[in-house]
């Protein structure tokens, strides 16, 4: 049994299909790495399984039970944790503060105190590398930081899978490295990860397994370095000139 | 001297009620996003029930302040549930229709269960006050401003010491941020607007200890509301307490300037709204919008 199961999930905004079928399986333990052109439907995806959108069809299951249609706050209960491609602190707290908070009303089981939420908020910061800007308000941090932030807030709630929504994005090779490596370190940790990512190379680097959507459905799935070959992936991205140009 | 002392302390006096008043319906406007036009009826259901326990069954008006409170928690919570989170997304405008329409609904309902007839409240000790050489304290007034100064405490321990609190400030800083780390998005809406309905019945009990209450007496709280929380700004308890008391004293100063009278009052809240936006638009301690 997979931890995730999306089955034929459809979503309309008026007449245009963001998702028209999508079926995929995520299992315990795995990196799955989405990827697309913009416009795919990447980010509804995500926002489906995380409750903010319903699907119009198909279903969602985590582990034995469908989750189509909770609401967002008991899917991050269940242990689904997700950060946003722009990133959303809470403006008036600290960098601890804000990573609490997923501590403080994630957890599936027993209601954290303050304090223990914390604690909690310590223990992660360390991990994404934030544990020197603990004290810091949130709007004094950097782009990277701020990715690094989201995540945080998202670990603290002891998710078993996280969703990662482009937290590469708008870093330059360095900072790109830095991420790849907190990356590793949170699969490391026994989380689940599905990633969007537009930057090949975090496809390519840590992902066991690429999905690549275009117009809202499943384009090619399978291991990264063989789904980047593709033709059809080649073809979306760049056009069909440039994949029979590049086979002769 | 002694007359300007007076009235300074009439002003800060009158500054109390206006704080009560304005607690709720500043929260929910920070929080929710929505200008409740229905929060001045919502404080005369409060007035209503504070008189129906004083002539009823004899309780001191300050006494049934918890009852009105509990009672409005009641309703908001209702309130919020039943009807306002189906515009919670909608526009502005849907939002200021809808609480416009349950203004209506909720004082044509008071006007069939208590009539237009003019209600008041008169413990023993209305007419008396405190003695402080030729400066009078009226202890009703005195009673309304240390209710709602500790409303103002009870709200900013709520806010800042409580899981509860910290759910509402995330929801009003980012609602989908907030759900995403596991709050309960419509309990809390529903939540804040009980605690926003609870202290306008608070403010309605110490409103009908010094005034004379009517289906409609509510309607001009709303504006004075709105004006205390573009006075003292959004998004904090001190600002509204800074806004509420500024707002009282500019009234009671303002009405004793050589030349104006008390029918000016209106006319002096629209001029502090229009030279706050104009001169300080996020108010006296507002946060940097």
């Amino acid at each position: 049994m997979s931890l995730l199961a999306i089955r034929d999930v459809s979503k309309r905004f008026g007449g245009v299909n963001a998702l028209a079928g999508v079926t995929f399986e995520v299992e315990q333990g795995d990196i799955l790495g989405i990827i697309g052109p913009n416009g795919a439907g990447k980010t509804t995806l995500l926002n489906c399984i995380s409750g903010l959108y319903r699907p119009d069809a198909g279903d969602i299951r985590w582990e034995t039970t469908s989750i189509r249609g909770l609401a967002p706050y008991r899917i991050a209960r269940l242990g689904i944790g997700r950060t946003f491609q722009i990133v959303r602190p809470f403006p008036s707290m600290t960098v601890r503060e804000n990573t609490a908070m997923g501590a403080l009303f994630g957890r599936p089981g027993a209601r954290l105190q303050p304090g223990a939420a914390l604690n909690e908020a310590d223990m992660v910061l360390d991990v994404v590398g934030l544990g020197e800007k603990r004290h810091y308000p949130v709007l004094r941090l950097t782009v990277p930081d701020r990715k690094r932030l989201e995540v945080a807030r998202a670990l603290a709630m002891r998710p078993r899978l996280l969703l990662l929504d482009e937290v590469m994005a708008g870093l330059n090779q360095v900072e790109i490295e830095q991420a790849l490596e907190m990356v590793r370190r949170v699969r490391d940790s026994g989380v689940t990860i599905v990633l969007i990512e537009h930057v090949m190379k975090v496809i390519v680097g840590v992902c066991r397994r690429a999905l690549v959507l275009n117009f809202g459905r499943t384009l090619v799935e399978g291991p990264p370095a063989e789904v980047l070959k593709d033709r059809r992936v080649i073809e979306a991205y760049l056009g069909q000139r440039y994949a029979r140009d590049q086979e002769k | 001297m002694s007359q300007f002392t007076q009235q300074v302390i009439l002003g800060l006096l009158l500054g109390g009620v206006y704080v009560a008043v304005a607690l709720g319906f500043s929260l929910v406007w920070g929080i929710l996003n929505i200008v409740n036009l229905a929060h001045g009826a919502l404080v005369i259901i409060g007035a209503y029930i504070t008189w129906v326990l004083f002539t009823r069954l004899h309780i001191d008006p300050f006494l049934s302040l918890p009852v009105d409170a509990l009672a409005l928690f009641v309703i908001g919570y209702a309130l919020q549930r039943g009807v306002i989170n189906r515009v919670i997304r909608a526009p502005l405008l849907f939002t200021f229709l809808l609480t416009f329409g349950i203004n209506l609904v909720i004082v044509s309902l008071l006007l069939l269960i208590f009539t237009g007839d003019f209600r008041s409240v008169t413990p023993a000790y209305s007419g008396s006050g405190l003695h402080l050489g030729s400066i009078v304290i009226p202890y009703i007034r005195l009673g309304g401003l240390a209710a709602a100064l500790l409303l103002a405490g009870i709200l900013w321990v709520v806010l800042n010491r409580t899981r509860s609190g910290t759910a509402i400030l995330a929801v009003g800083a980012d609602r989908d941020a907030a759900q995403l780390v596991g709050v309960d998005l419509r309990h809390m809406y529903a939540l804040t607007f009980a605690i926003g309905a609870a202290f306008a019945g608070v403010a309605g009990g110490i409103i009908s200890t010094f005034q004379s209450i009517t289906p409609t007496a509510g309607d001009p709280y709303t504006l004075q509301a709105f004006v205390v929380v573009i006075l003292g700004g959004l998004g904090r308890v001190s600002a509204t307490v800074a806004g509420g008391l500024a707002f009282g004293l500019i009234e009671v100063l303002g009405q004793s300037a050589p030349g104006l009278s008390s029918s000016y009052a209106n006319a002096i809240a629209f001029v502090v709204l229009v030279v706050v936006l104009v001169v300080r638009p996020r108010g006296l301690l507002g946060r940097l919008a």
